[in-house]
């Protein structure tokens, strides 16, 4: 079993590389759903949105929970990769928590795909062409489309960050050096039975 | 066996055609090399050179009798030093690692990390979860259709119901259920239609022995659509706690029912094995495992609240 402080350390890198990096934005209140659909395949230039999928999109869920997220791979490698933007319109029947309401899903037990356009509430659907284009680049857009404010490490993250990496570090050369020794330790014992071998052998 | 060679003399790495030129001509200088008369008389005692040295030899404990203390329970860690969360920051770190995947594909597991010794009684048991992982099972009774027995399979929900019309499918080809039970009357039957070759290497011929040879099988479906198995698996009991699309009240009463029940379970073999809860890691297909608090909701979340993390 792993002991702790590892199993610690570890998870506190995964969250914070979920927390922090490409991607970690804070989108306005106003969007309410962001679908991405594009080929499973990388063939056909759907490299960029595949990364943005793994990398970027996890961000920006984190930050974003209330938004839906969606993605769609059915797309064949010379259709289109869109991702598209759905905005709430100003509606004065909207409450507080707009996200959630209208066709948004909810999730239950029984809510498995997205619901269309609902007839209330009118929705701004904004997209941004994919295709042939880096996640990065992608992200660029985004940002720039939709005004989303960056996410910055507090002190205390820094903190843990610089500590983490140090212990990683400190980590691999305590590592080097112990695979040094052991390494030793078995020559040796090798010697040993070797020469055990050899003993036996002259015996007989 | 495929140990490395070492070349006697100057004690570095040989290979293997060398050494036996070394053998023949050099004199040996190995730490063991006796005198040779010893060679001579004692042929059996090369380390000790005289009596005297083989009387105060150190005995050397052989490796089977030597006392090293082996642990009997299993280490659970100090969880002082742990980084714990609430529900809802679990799922909100989960569900950002799951983004974009269907919502029934992804699943919640949950790890209970038991303080339990090692040779001891398990935890085994099934349970009904209050929101089921898993409700697509489709599941096939051998029973004739128009019986009672076959229209309470039915009515249970059993996909396929019948006899030669299934066993005719699935010498087909068409193997289209997850489960199959079967009536006892009507097991002289499945024998003769030697289905074993096909459904043997699925797992899913039925038999006496795993219990899908029933009287009643409109209980044995309903009870078999909804159950879901656990076991303690050296020291640490695992289960499927719910879909990604699960909010985050059916997660808590999905969470409480497993514990629960797992706690019950433990209290009934208390008498021969003391087992306690220890940890509690809620994880997820493609998420880290993140140890839980037990509270629902932490305060200071950034204002993200059960319904935030609900949404997909």
């Amino acid at each position: 079993m792993v002991s702790l402080p590892q199993r610690m350390r570890k998870l506190q890198t995964k969250l914070l590389a979920i927390r922090l990096g490409s991607g970690a934005y804070v989108l306005p209140k106003d969007i309410k759903r962001i679908h991405m659909r594009f080929a499973p395949r990388i063939e056909g230039g759907h490299m960029g949105p595949r990364k943005f999928w793994h990398h970027e999109l996890v961000r920006l869920k984190y930050h974003n929970p209330a938004v839906t997220m969606t993605v769609d791979r059915t797309a064949r490698p010379e259709d289109a990769a869109v991702m598209s933007v759905h905005y709430t319109s100003s509606n004065p029947t909207l409450s507080s928590d707009s996200p959630a309401a209208g066709p948004a899903p909810v999730a239950s037990t029984s809510a498995s795909t997205p619901a269309e356009a609902d007839s209330n509430t009118t929705e701004d659907v904004r997209t941004i062409d994919m295709k042939h284009r880096t996640n990065s680049e992608i992200l660029d857009e985004l940002v720039r489309m939709t005004r989303a404010k960056v996410v910055e490490a507090t002190a205390e993250e820094v903190e843990e960050l610089r500590a983490l990496e140090e212990q990683r570090v400190r980590g691999a050369k305590d590592s080097a050096k112990s695979q040094d020794v052991r390494a030793r330790l078995k020559r040796e014992k090798d010697l040993l039975e070797q020469a055990r071998g050899e003993m036996a052998g002259q015996a007989a | 066996m495929a140990a490395p060679r070492y070349c006697p003399s100057c004690l570095s790495l040989a290979s293997q055609t060398t050494t036996t030129l070394f053998r023949a001509s050099t004199p040996r200088i190995s730490p063991f090399t006796p005198p040779p008369q010893s060679l001579l008389q004692q042929p059996n005692q090369l380390r000790a050179a005289s009596q005297n040295a083989l009387k105060y030899r150190r005995k050397d404990v052989p490796a089977s009798q030597k006392r090293k203390k082996a642990r009997s329970t299993f280490l659970v860690p100090d969880l002082r030093n742990a980084i714990q969360f609430s529900l809802v920051e679990a799922m909100r770190y989960l569900r950002a690692s799951e983004v974009g995947r269907p919502p029934t594909s992804s699943k919640y597991e949950l790890h209970l990390r038991l303080r339990t010794p090692k040779n001891g009684a398990v935890v085994r048991n099934r349970l009904r979860l209050p929101h089921p992982v898993k409700t697509d099972l489709r599941i096939c009774v051998i029973a004739p259709s128009d019986s009672p027995q076959g229209l309470a399979a039915k009515a249970a929900g059993a996909v396929i119901v019948g006899e030669e019309e299934i066993f005719l499918a699935i010498k087909e080809g068409r193997v289209e259920f997850d489960r199959c039970l079967c009536h006892t009357d009507s097991l002289a039957l499945l024998q003769k239609a030697n289905l074993g070759r096909i459904l043997g290497p699925k797992g899913l011929m039925p038999s006496v022995k795993t219990n899908t040879v029933v009287k009643d099988v409109g209980a044995s479906v309903r009870e078999m659509a909804g159950a879901s198995e656990y076991r303690e698996r050296f020291g640490v009991v695992r289960m499927a706690i719910g879909q990604l699309g699960f909010s985050a009240e059916e997660m808590q009463r999905n969470i409480r029912a497993f514990v629960e029940s797992v706690k019950r379970d433990m209290q009934g073999i208390s008498d021969q094995t003391a087992k306690d809860l220890h940890e509690v890691v809620l994880s997820s297909t493609n998420g880290p495992g993140l140890s839980l608090n037990g509270s629902f909701s932490s305060g200071e979340d950034g204002g993200v609240g059960a319904r935030d993390v609900s949404t997909l």
